[in-house]
Parts: C-alpha cells; structure tokens; sequence
C-alpha cells in the first residue's frame, strides 16, 4: 500500500524546521525576482513538496505554490472533503480543488497580480500540466531542484533518514534469518506488518536466492544466502537497504567489499539517487544507497546501504 | 496503429501509473520509469530505467531490452518516425521533447485495454477472491482501541503474504463527522463507529476492489436506514449493468434511489466522488461512473459500482462491488456477503 499513515508528528520536526526552507525559498524568489515558485507533487513524486510542506498525498496530483511574501497555497486533485485531514499533516492552510491545474494557477496570479514564477524542475513537470501552464499569460522560469530541495545539507533530512535507515536495519536483522526455509510473500508479509505498525507509510521488497538480481517476491521458497533489498519510505523519507542472510563472517566480508566501493564503485554495483525528485533514480547523488555484489558459493549476495556525501567523505546513514 | 498511421506507439510507465507499459509487458518494474515501444512492424522494444529491471527482465521479454540512467537520451533512440504515446499526459516534459510533435494514444490504449479478455478476467477473479480474504481478514482484526494504521498493516499483512503484488485501500472510522476515506491515522476505534474502507489488492497487475462497511457493535437505526439506502442503489446498479447501456445511466440509477428518499444533495461532488469506476491494471480506471460520462457499456468490462458518499445519517458509507459485464448483464466477482457487517465489542 502507498501510503500507510501520514502523519506530522512535530517532535520530530518543528515547524521552526519548515519555516526555515520556506524563508530558504522567499531568499531565491527575490534573488530571482520571482513572485511564487510552483512545486509538483504527486504519488510518487512527492519528495520536493512534502520537504517545503509536509504535504505527501496517497493519490492523485497537486501543485504547492510557495509566494514570496503569502501563506503556501496547494492546488489539489484530492477531493474538499479531506483537506481538514491535508491541513492537520501539513504546514499548508489554503488548499484548493484543481482538476486542470493551470487553470485555478492562472486565477491565482491574476487574483495577486503576479506576472513571473517559477517552477522547480519545470522539464520535469507532466507533459499536459507543462503545456497548459507554458501555453498561458505567466512568465514561467525553471528553478533547478538543488536550489530548493537540498536533503543532504538538512539537518532535520539528515536524523529523519538516518531513523528510517536505524529502523530498517533492525527489522531486517530480526526477520532475515527467521526468514529462510518461508514462502517469499508470506516473508515479505510479515515486513510489512513490522514496518506498517513502526509507522512506515511505504515498503517495497525485493528478493533473490542468489541466482539474480532482486526481483519482487514471486511464490519461492527463500534459501541460505537469499538477499533482500528493502525501498522504506518513513514521514517521507525514503532509504535504501540490501542485506544477505549469511554467517557473520560473509556479512563482514559484504560490510568490507561495501566500504571498498564507497571509495571506488567495483563492478556490479548498483548506485541510486536517493536526493532526487523521485524515491530513487539510478545514477549519483548527494544521498545516495550503494548496492554490492559478493560471490558466494555460486550465489550472488546483495549488501547495500543509505549514505550522504559530508565535506569529510560518504558517510552511511 | 496502421489507422492512426503512426510509425511507433510507446506505451510509457512510471512508478506510480505502470499500467499502459503493463498492459503490454506485464513485467512490475522496479525503477521510475519504463516504456515499451511497437514498431508498426510489430518489434518490440523496452527501455528501462534501472539496472536491475534490466537484468532481470533479459531473456524473458522476447524484445530488444535497454536500459539507461538517463531516460531521455535512452528515448532519443526511439525518435524518428510519427510517435504516439499512450501515458504521454504522465510522461515529464523533458522526455516528450526527445519526439517530434507526439500524439497521446492514452485514450486509444485505454479503450482498448477497457475490455478484458477471458484471461484478464481469471486473474481479476483471483484478486477478487482476494479482497474478500482480505475484508474477512479486517472484519476479524477490528477491535475496539486500535489505531486505524495498526489495522490497515494486519490487512496489508495478509494481502501481500497472499501474494497480492500491491494493494490500495482507504480506510475512516467514526460517525457523522466523517466525510471520507482517507489513509489511516492514529484515530483508535471506538463502540458505535462505522469502520469503513475499501481494498484494491494487485494480483499479477490486476486490482479488484471491494468497499464494505463495519459497525462496531450494534448498528443503529440511522446506520441501518443509511445501510438500506446504499444497499438499494448498488443493487439498482448491478441489476442495470449490461452490454448496451450507458454508464452515465448506470450513475444515475444509484443516485435516483437517493433522490427517492430526500438525499440528492448528498449525490454531487461536495459529498461523493463517482459511483464507481473501470478495474484493471490500474485501480481507478476510465470510464468513471458519473451522470456526465458518456460510454456505452460492453461486455467484458470490469468495473466497481459503489454509490459511495456521505449522508447525514450516519456519516460517510461504502459499500460495493466488483462487476464483470457479461453477454446479458453483469456478475459480481465478489463473494463477500452483502450487507452491514457487524462485530461484538
């Protein structure tokens, strides 16, 4: 299920830490001479959005408008009757219904006498949301993700990660091992029912006896030296993890070849970017997951884990 | 294709709307996007976005695999010629720039994929089958206290140890202050709620979908007048369903037996979304089962009818069913009994 509870639990993080992106945002607008800037938000795609607001939907699309001096507004494809329930997880008080989102934006600029916005990663916008608001009377300029959504330099980004990777160490050190001999769907059940209670709003499983790469579960039967790699999505923060069910020693040797393709990928690793607008893309970035592949036995072992790129090298997560 | 004139028809993915690459590579890509790309001579090419997808699918798709990080140049290579694109409206901005003016096949692609055929509809039984395990799985898991999300993580639980590949649900609980279905929260049930929800469990890229509503203790008269009015309008639906008809009608005799008893108020959009909507590879499909859309119905098409919305009765209700439209009207794939669940407390 995408997603399991959303919540904002403030303990966790204050609005100070909101506001303090948000202000991050009012410097660029008048470094830019911008009235607003526009973030896409949908489903899958929620990662930029839910670091300004907190917003993460469980369907549909919307687009965040952050002005340069008024409240954030969101423009949304969910239905009025559950904007109380957006408000009380978000930092966002003006929702509004949008099903042609260009529309109700145009209506807003002229209702505020804007006359040029921008859009964080406007190449990257759905194609009939791209054409229906570049097609209108706005001046329209592409803001670059990294000036706005900047996980790897966010403390707050940082902790939320570095928890979500803790949690999923931990359950997958508890489980793995209860793991083998069991049915891959009724493992990956009991993931989520471990993950779901802990408060993860998303989980993806992935597994391999050994003879490829991890793949969704699909009826067999997990063997020694199984892998499983795990996507966790905890208050909007997704890591990465990739653990094989194997004796301390080839655990250790995973752990070595893992820190040797930090300094130097080795061959057959797998690099994904995990600070970009989607959950994970391959390729590098600021946060990023790093998968390697031990040979054991005529089986491949999969090792991987969540890390950020600090002035003093990769550190995990 | 020879119709339209198009030279190459892609049939784009990404991680949230798989559903037109699916429907012609069946494959649960990993990565954030896919695409599938027919040649007009019938060759078959998949592009994909992570390197695992790429390994994995080798020597099982039968087509020509690529992969590559940086999806738009992997596209370039399928630029020349007339492009149609069904998911082009999904499709980010910077890759429909790698074609020449693409037309959307998404409305092609859709009806096409609207009529199921004799297979699709095994594989819709079987995750039919399953959402009925799984609401008994959520009537039998319900009690008083507990959160709303430790019970959607017992059902997801379930689901996905019976091999469901995904599962979209909602869930709320309460009384007349309930106006929806949203995902779950910290609220703990309580005696007297009205524990409502839907399941949508995936199975092999298919969702079947169930709504049905829990009183937690025993029902009241406004939860039974209410339950009676839902019950009505969904078996006016299913009794109306069959190849011929308009689907706009199929809406219009759900919300005629809320008129009838006073509550037409509560069948517009501040109140309700659709009274059903199309099944398939993605879990809210086109045609949406509303008075203002046209489409006739044929057999073969899978749908939910359920005249889901608010009345002040007892707050928001669901209840409905999976249909498949047969040679003379329509069979539920659902065997869930029909009628106000309740449970001790």
């Amino acid at each position: 299920m995408k997603r399991g509870l959303i919540t904002w639990d403030k303990s966790e993080i204050p609005p100070v830490v909101f506001e303090r992106r948000i202000e991050r945002v009012r410097r660029l607008l008048a470094d830019r001479q911008l009235s607003a800037v526009v973030v896409y938000s949908d489903l899958w795609r929620s990662n930029q959005a839910r670091f300004l607001s907190n917003y993460m939907p469980y369907f549909n699309r919307a687009l965040l408008i952050v002005p340069d001096a008024q409240a954030a507004t969101l423009l949304c494809g969910l239905s009025p009757r559950v904007y109380t329930w957006i408000r009380s997880v978000t930092t966002i008080e003006d929702v509004r219904p949008a099903g042609n989102f260009a529309k109700p934006l145009f209506e807003l600029a002229a209702e505020r006498n804007w006359k040029r916005i921008g859009i964080l990663d406007d190449p990257q916008l759905p194609h009939d949301i791209y054409k229906a608001i570049h097609s209108g009377p706005l001046e329209v300029l592409n803001v670059e993700g990294r000036a706005l959504y900047v996980p790897a330099e966010d403390q707050t980004e940082l902790t939320m990660r570095r928890k979500t990777a803790a949690m999923a160490r931990s359950i997958l050190a508890d489980e793995l091992p209860k793991g083998v001999g069991g049915v891959d769907h009724h493992f990956v059940g009991i993931l989520e029912r471990r993950f779901r209670k802990a408060g993860a709003e998303d989980l993806i499983t992935l597994v391999t006896n050994g003879d490829s790469v991890p793949a969704p579960p699909a009826g067999k039967t997990l063997a020694e030296n199984c892998s499983v790699s795990l996507a966790v999505e905890y208050r909007g923060h997704w890591i990465r993890l990739s653990r094989p069910q194997a004796s301390a020693q080839v655990l250790s040797d995973c752990k070595r070849a893992f820190e040797k393709s930090l300094d130097q990928p080795q061959p057959g690793s797998c690099i994904e970017n995990l600070g970009g607008l989607s959950p994970y893309e391959a390729g590098p970035g600021s946060i990023f997951a790093l998968h390697v592949v031990l040979q054991v036995g005529g089986k491949r072992l999969f090792y991987g884990d969540t890390c950020w790129r600090s002035d003093a090298g990769p550190q995990i997560l | 294709m020879a119709e339209s004139g198009w030279d190459r028809l892609l049939l784009y993915g990404h991680s949230w709307r798989k559903d037109f690459f699916r429907s012609l590579v069946n494959f649960n890509f990993f990565g954030p996007h896919a695409v599938a790309v027919l040649s007009k001579s019938g060759e078959l090419s998949i592009l994909l976005s992570h390197p695992w997808d790429h390994e994995f699918l080798a020597g099982h798709a039968g087509a020509r695999l690529a992969w590559s990080a940086d999806f738009r140049k992997g596209l370039e290579g399928f630029a020349s010629g007339r492009i149609a694109i069904a998911g082009l409206e999904l499709m980010e901005a910077k890759f429909t720039s790698a074609f020449h003016e693409p037309v959307s096949a998404t409305a092609a692609v859709e009806k096409l994929r609207r009529i199921k055929t004799p297979e699709e509809i095994e594989i819709l039984k079987q995750a039919a089958r399953l959402a009925d395990l799984g609401y008994r799985h959520f009537m039998d898991t319900a009690q008083v206290g507990m959160p709303e999300y430790e019970l959607v993580a017992e059902v997801e639980a379930f689901l996905k140890s019976n091999g469901a590949e995904d599962n979209f649900m909602l869930i709320a609980s309460g009384g007349t202050e309930v106006f929806g279905m949203r995902p779950p929260n910290e609220r703990r049930l309580k005696r007297g709620d009205n524990l409502i929800t839907e399941l949508t469990p995936q199975v092999n890229g298919y969702y079947a979908q169930i709504c049905r509503t829990l009183v937690l203790g025993d029902p009241n008269a406004d939860q039974r007048r209410s339950f009676e009015i839902f019950h009505e309008a969904q078996q006016a639906a299913q009794s109306f369903l069959k190849p011929g008809v308009n689907i706009r009608d199929v809406a219009r005799v759900q919300n005629d037996v809320f008129r009838r008893q006073g509550f037409e108020e509560f069948t517009g959009s501040k109140y309700t979304r659709v009274r059903g909507h199309n099944l398939g590879l993605h879990p809210d499909e086109n045609p949406y089962v509303l008075e203002d859309v046209d489409c006739v119905v044929e057999k073969g098409m899978v749908l939910i009818a359920h005249p889901n919305t608010y009345l002040p009765l007892s707050g928001y209700m669901v209840f409905g069913d999976t249909l498949v439209v047969t040679d003379d009207g329509c069979v539920s794939l659902n065997q869930t009994e029909k009628k106000l669940f309740s449970k001790e407390v």
